[in-house]
């Protein structure tokens, strides 16, 4: 029995041959998404069970709060309801008289912005890639390359796409480049992440006016994002003397780390034909 | 090679190692996921040293590339570390099966940390460099990790188990 197997270093070297291959082959061909997809169906179900535990954590948590606490939570809800009833009004009076303009241009209207809801499956190891993995995927039409926002502001990118689960690289993701705009002077750039839950806004001239404590919105000139989806706060300026730009660090306003349910905007609404 | 009959059936092996995935697939985040032990590559190690003639390179290649896709990477990034971990467990098997569970434990540390740089070393080769160190803190959960098995086995199958092997 001995006699037919290979030593242990001739199997080593075998392996890692394999091995570089499959590194190859992933990068340069991206020859192995149907294995990726065929991962994923397999551990769906898995995943999605493991989610249990967490969950009735959670309700049992929930099951304690006191009384009181969702009284007080109730007030402020009824308070702030009333203020976005104002705003809503304020919002349907707006898009009436837009449309008007529009129409008196003869623009086409732009399409109605489709939303997916999902929540969080699954995160990785952030070594190399800051991704999360959402519950809806192709079937919920999900394209690669959507933007995907929770309450306070965009959280990433939709990266990769499986039938029932997709892949979000996040905003604060290495190499992830957004097209921002400073929300007090308008002035555009680029921001990209930086790792470890943070960005900073690339090739910001010298003389830029910003300030720590400045919003950056996306610009929408990409086409990719909207306009106006809140992405980072500055929370450093610094200036170097080598170099003729900024640094400029700024940390992310969505909950990248914390948020359960998130938004997928999907831009151009599905034609249903009967 | 009693070790062998006593401990490693298929079923708990395969048991053993769905357990390690299912583990994976908790929804970790923040603190706990960077602290999270690599339950799989444990328990590919533990049986490589307990059953190499039935997990050995395919079973530990098979898993990294589970791995990797778990954490969005490049395939063959984790396979290659994971094989890398298994060759140095069989180097070292008769050595590593005369210690009591902490000197062992204390001896796998640095076959951890060679298989968490050889993840290092292929994503950097690979992709971009990585963030920060914290990729080394499941290095010492892991360790941790296979302290308590270790104990646990010897517990399980009483105190000579291991001297006789």
């Amino acid at each position: 029995m001995f006699a037919r197997r290979l030593g242990p270093t001739a199997r080593l070297l075998i392996w890692l041959l394999v091995g570089v291959s499959c590194v190859v082959a992933d990068v340069r061909y991206h020859a192995l998404e149907g294995l990726r997809s065929g991962f994923s169906l397999l551990l769906q179900p898995a995943r999605e069970a493991m989610r249990a535990p967490t969950d009735i954590a959670a309700e049992l948590g929930g099951f304690f709060v006191r009384h009181r606490l969702l009284q007080k939570e109730r007030d402020a809800l009824l308070i702030e309801r009333a203020r976005l009833m104002i705003s809503v009004n304020d919002a349907a009076e707006l898009a009436r008289e837009n449309t008007e303009l529009r129409t008196l241009l003869q623009l086409q209207s732009r399409p109605g912005q489709q939303v997916v809801h999902a929540a969080r499956l699954y995160q990785g190891h952030d070594w190399f890639a800051q991704r999360i993995t959402l519950d809806q995927g192709g079937r919920a039409g999900l394209r690669s390359g959507l933007p995907v926002v929770d309450a306070s502001g965009l959280v990433g990118q939709v990266s990769r796409v499986y039938p029932r689960s997709s892949e979000v690289t996040l905003v604060s993701s290495p190499q992830q480049l957004t097209p921002v705009m400073v929300e007090r002077t308008g002035q555009r750039g680029l921001a990209a992440g930086s790792g470890q839950g943070r960005m900073e806004l690339r090739y910001m001239p010298a003389q830029t006016d910003i300030r720590a404590g400045d919003r950056l919105l996306t610009s929408g000139i990409d086409r990719v994002y909207p306009a106006g989806i809140p992405v980072a706060r500055v929370s450093r300026v610094s200036r170097s003397q080598s170099s003729p730009y900024l640094r400029v660090e700024s940390l992310p306003l969505a909950g990248l780390e914390r948020s359960r349910a998130v938004l997928v905007l999907v831009a151009e609404p599905q034609v249903t034909t009967p | 090679m009693n070790v062998a009959t006593e401990t490693g059936s298929w079923r708990r092996i395969l048991g053993t190692l769905i357990l390690a995935v299912l583990l994976e697939q908790l929804p970790w985040s923040g603190w706990a996921l960077a602290l999270r032990p690599d339950f799989v590559l444990v328990g590919v190690l533990f049986w490589t040293l307990h059953q190499p003639a039935r997990i050995s390179f395919g079973a530990a290649f098979v898993l990294g590339l589970l791995a990797d896709f778990q954490d969005g990477t490049v395939f063959g990034q984790h396979a290659i570390a994971y094989v890398i971990g298994v060759y140095l467990v069989l180097f070292l098997r008769l050595r590593l099966l005369q210690f009591d569970p902490l000197r062992q434990a204390a001896q796998l540390f640095p076959i951890f940390l060679a298989v968490q740089l050889a993840v290092l070393l292929v994503g950097w080769l690979a992709v971009n460099p990585p963030t920060g160190l914290a990729m080394l803190l499941p290095v010492l959960s892991s360790t941790v990790l296979w302290y308590l098995v270790a104990l646990l086995m010897r517990l399980w199958h009483g105190k000579g188990m291991q001297d006789r092997a």
